[in-house]
């Protein structure tokens, strides 16, 4: 118990220090001491920016190993995958394309194979007056149709900050991130914010009519 | 602004990297606690991740999916450092937590486990984490040996971690 005590002791010393601390084959109960001790760490103000220098050079090695273009992965096994528990659900939820280097035969897999963009009906013109907005959920993708001074305009509803779902504000006429104190407009724009990062505008999504019906191209 | 583009168009990476760069590594180090670690794993999950994104979904979209690789990368540090198997129960339980990102202000959670503490659990931690002293000088400081300043400040680990289940986010 002694020993574990000091190697701990040790591990924090160098967490303090911020030195990457040195591998750890302790019972599992330290974990819990660890993960406290690193959540103790990273509590002050300035801890968790990167450094301008380090995001520099990891664009410059990106830059240099793509050479240009998007680098080629190599292949993830389907043991790999599945181990990251509740990444079909994460991905599948979040709408995103991958590679069709996830795609396989098993049925997991198949859920993630890109299926293309299609025009999806969100909503009736008819249901949307001027200055008002609709939430929409296709299942893939969730957003918000617009109606701005008789242009309807269709936007992503997650946040771009850290990817919260935004709620609708009918009455502030905004669409509000619950997680931290954000507020985008019906055009996308910023509003206001409550964090110290860069908030970019929220996102236009491809979108059409059709037959009195509002449609959005989702994948 | 978002674009759904075809699959044959590459990734604008310089874009999607200069986007989330910040909040990826902001949320490893708060998994790692410390600079080097945290740079190293942002590294990876960018070199992992970028080479998967054939088109591009709006900004918290590609989030998403930059935090779940971030989870496997996280996962796959701590097998190395701690020979700790991350259950596949655990992983899901971390992504929907992280699903809402890191606190921009964990002092507040902090303060509140910190005041739960009993005051010799307190003062050892409140030395070591935010006064930075070494044991040495927190053992003298609480007129107590170097030996048993590392069995409170373990002990007032463990009290802490407990505690911060309680306390929730």
């Amino acid at each position: 118990m002694n020993r574990r005590i000091r190697r701990v002791s040790r591990w924090i010393d160098d967490l303090l220090h911020d030195r990457s601390p040195r591998g750890f084959r302790g019972a599992e109960e330290d974990t819990n001491v660890l993960a406290a001790a690193i959540e103790l760490q990273s509590a002050s103000p300035s801890a968790g920016l990167p450094d301008p220098q380090f995001v520099e050079s990891l664009r410059q090695r990106i830059a240099r190993e793509t050479q240009g273009e998007v680098p080629r992965a190599p292949r993830l096994s389907r043991r790999t995958l599945l181990a990251t528990g509740g990444f079909a659900a994460a991905t599948a939820a979040a709408g995103i394309i991958v590679g069709e280097r996830f795609a396989g035969p098993s049925k997991e897999q198949h859920e993630l194979r890109p299926v293309g963009a299609a025009w999806t009906a969100v909503a009736l013109v008819s249901d949307l007056p001027e200055g008002t907005a609709r939430t929409f959920d296709t299942g893939s993708v969730r957003g918000f149709v617009v109606n701005r001074g008789g242009t309807i305009a269709a936007l992503s509803g997650v946040c771009t900050h850290l990817g919260c779902l935004l709620q609708l504000n009918v009455a502030a006429r905004r669409l509000d991130c619950p997680c931290h104190s954000a507020a985008f407009g019906f055009d996308g724009s910023v509003l206001f914010k409550h964090m110290p990062d860069s908030l970019p505008p929220l996102p236009l999504m491809e979108s059409r009519i059709r037959d009195g019906h509002i449609e959005v191209l989702t994948v | 602004m978002f674009q759904l583009i075809d699959g044959d168009r590459p990734l604008d990476w310089e874009r999607v990297y200069r986007d989330h760069v910040t909040s990826i590594y902001r949320l490893l180090y708060h998994k790692v606690g410390n600079q080097h670690d945290a740079e190293d794993l942002t590294s990876q999950v960018f070199l992992e991740a970028l080479p998967r994104l054939r088109a591009s979904a709006s900004g918290g979209e590609i989030h998403m999916y930059l935090v779940t690789t971030a989870r496997t990368v996280l996962a796959g540090h701590w097998r190395r450092r701690l020979g700790i198997q991350v259950t596949e129960i655990d992983e899901n339980v971390v992504m929907a937590a992280e699903a809402q990102g890191p606190p921009t202000d964990p002092l507040p959670r902090i303060r509140r486990i910190l005041a739960k503490l009993p005051a010799n659990y307190r003062r050892v931690l409140e030395l070591r984490f935010l006064e930075r002293c070494s044991v040495g000088e927190t053992a003298t400081r609480m007129g107590i040996s170097a030996g048993n300043a590392r069995v409170v400040q373990y002990r007032a680990l463990q009290r802490a971690a407990e505690l911060g289940q309680e306390v929730g986010g």
